[in-house]
């Protein structure tokens, strides 16, 4: 495809994104109208419209937007990682590693009375997603084929999911019931300061990342050529582990574990775009990653409003079957 | 003449030696073929040199430099390799992956200038896979494929060009196509070729001199002639007494007739 008609793909992707993102500020419980949106935003009164615009609908839209992208540039790290498509940070059980430490990091300290900051919760899902990681590593080297590690990295999610219950069922606190929706996959009641930490994060770890297109693509042909090309590959290696977990890890640390958005949307953009090249794919699956967030989120606070689902739920059952089609398509592949 | 690549009883395996003492040059424009019986050791060989195994023993010299103080990018620049192993690229062209090749000269991002797109062509143009130019690299058949890795070894512009089993899986026209192409790539360009190879039948057309490794840690090196006898195939090949005559002869009457095809 022509360098064209990338730009052109884009362009109207980040078009669907705003579009979806005015079209969520105006969705909710408290009806608000486009007119009423734009008029109480850019007036400098403090009205009950514009509260509800800026502090809880604004911080989650974002949320869903950047965490979002995260999680697919995750998966597409992961993905490569791997050298196969079914790979994601979901499946292979690390955003439930994140989810279990930062569980046992936030009931430790709320007994305590102490109160995380946002640095304090991302690091205990990254320490949690480098040792589900890790496990994953270790069965890789005795599991060669992918779809029994999957199965494996599903187990380890079941294990971690496991613990983190016993440790809510058994902790007492009240804020207990929001680390229950939290461990279920949530974007409500995400503040501003962890909206902007996140922004922060993600955004200098996937410009990292897209920097690091150039040896990406030269592993996507097999570790004996990019080490050919002059690819370091231990060191590759060990940078896509720790752009990937950082990234899921900021994600499980403020949304909880969110399904499938890591495996569908690179596997949407690669369809979309027509090409694998990291240095399309990257920005592709931060944009993508964020529309299909934004949109299953939608779904999730508004289809049964005011009752809301967890947004794994929704990622669940759009995202779920592209996860399927991938893994026909591959045995199909294999045997043809 | 200056030796391109020179081995310096290298000993090489994954714990335990499976080749040693392994000593031979390479001259620019020079073929050596590696043969041996399965499991002997040849790719374990190439693999060293590319530097994806280390070494047991011995040392590596690359136009006089010892290759272990040599950074990865410099190897690049001089060593290209096409391996047994078959890729599984994902939404690639043939032309992404001859492009591939140029990894070593492109900038931070890897974007390909108008002459690196120049080179890639021109690499393209040199295997004749034309008209593969814009397929994806998956669908298309055994043969095209290794003329598009080999296009992607070229396309790298290598002094030295590491092949292992570059035959294999082709039918019989691809092979003396593939061949004739590598024989005439090594004397224009001046590349030092070693390749592996198990069809005996071509070796005498194709290689300058032969390297035969037994998987008993012996090595033979010399001309097509001193090494392709009965008594070392026998030995080689764990043959009975009387055959390897009979089959050397045979050998040498097909590849008297295959030379003038490549």
């Amino acid at each position: 495809m022509k360098k064209r008609n990338y730009t052109l793909i884009f362009i109207l992707m980040i078009l669907v994104l705003m579009g979806l993102a005015l079209a969520s500020l105006a969705m909710g419980s408290a009806d608000i109208s486009p007119g009423e949106i734009i008029s109480s935003l850019t007036s400098s009164e403090d009205d009950y419209y514009s509260k509800i615009l800026i502090t809880i609908r604004m911080p989650r839209i974002l949320a869903a937007i950047i965490l979002g992208g995260a999680l697919a540039v995750s998966g597409f790290l992961l993905q490569i990682f791997f050298g196969n498509p079914i790979a994601g940070p979901y499946v292979l059980g690390i955003s439930s590693g994140a989810k279990l430490f930062v569980a046992l990091l936030m009931v430790f300290l709320l007994g305590k009375g102490i109160y995380i900051n946002s640095l304090g919760m991302v690091f205990a899902a990254f320490l949690g997603s480098l040792l589900a990681m890790g496990a994953v590593l270790l069965m890789s080297q005795k599991v060669r084929n992918m779809s029994l590690l999957i199965v494996c990295g599903v187990m380890i999610g079941y294990i971690c999911s496991a613990i983190t219950e016993f440790v809510v069922t058994f902790a007492e606190d009240s804020n207990i019931v929001n680390l229950h929706n939290w461990s279920l996959g949530s974007f409500s009641g995400i503040s501003s300061g962890q909206v902007m930490f996140s922004f922060v994060l993600v955004t200098i770890t996937v410009i990292v990342s897209f920097f690091m297109s150039k040896p990406i693509g030269a592993y996507q042909l097999g570790e004996a050529y990019a080490r050919n090309m002059g690819v370091n590959v231990k060191v590759l290696r060990g940078i896509l582990i720790l752009l990937s977990s950082l990234l899921s890890a900021t994600v499980t640390a403020f949304a909880g574990p969110i399904s499938f958005v890591g495996i569908a949307v690179p596997h949407i953009m690669r369809s979309l775009f027509k090409t694998a090249k990291p240095i399309v794919m990257i920005p592709a699956c931060f944009i993508g990653g964020g529309i299909i967030t934004l949109a299953c989120d939608d779904v999730a606070r508004t289809a049964f409003a005011p009752t809301e689902m967890s947004i794994s739920a929704v990622t669940a059952l759009f995202l779920a079957p592209v996860v399927i089609y991938l893994l026909i398509k591959r045995k199909e592949m294999q045997r043809g | 003449m200056d030796k391109k690549i020179k081995l310096e009883e290298l000993s090489v395996g994954y714990d335990t030696p499976v080749v040693s003492n392994l000593s031979f040059s390479v001259e620019p424009g020079e073929i050596y073929a590696l043969i041996g019986p399965n499991g002997a050791g040849k790719s374990t060989v190439l693999k060293t040199i590319t530097r994806q195994l280390n070494r047991i023993n011995g040392k590596i010299y690359i136009s006089n430099e010892d290759e272990s103080q040599m950074s990865e990018e410099s190897i690049a620049k001089v060593i290209s390799m096409v391996m047994t192993e078959r890729i599984h690229p994902e939404l690639m062209t043939c032309f992404d992956i001859v492009a591939t090749g140029r990894y070593p000269y492109t900038g931070a991002l890897g974007l390909l200038k108008e002459e690196d797109k120049a080179k890639v062509l021109e690499s393209i143009h040199l295997v004749g896979a034309e008209a593969v130019l814009d397929k994806d690299f998956s669908k298309i058949s055994d043969g095209q494929r290794q003329r598009v890795m080999l296009a992607r070894a070229i396309c790298q512009e290598p002094e030295i060009m590491i092949l292992d089993e570059p035959t294999s899986f082709l039918d019989v026209q691809y092979k003396l196509d593939l061949l004739a192409l590598i024989k005439r790539l090594s004397k224009e360009r001046n590349i030092a070729v070693i390749m592996s190879i198990h069809e005996l039948e071509f070796v005498p057309a194709i290689a300058d001199k032969v390297v035969a490794v037994d998987g008993n840690r012996q090595v033979f090196v010399g001309t097509p002639d001193e090494i392709i006898t009965g008594e070392n195939m026998e030995k080689l090949y764990h043959m009975k007494p009387g055959t390897g005559e009979i089959l050397v002869e045979g050998l040498m009457a097909y590849s008297k007739n295959i030379e003038s095809l490549i």
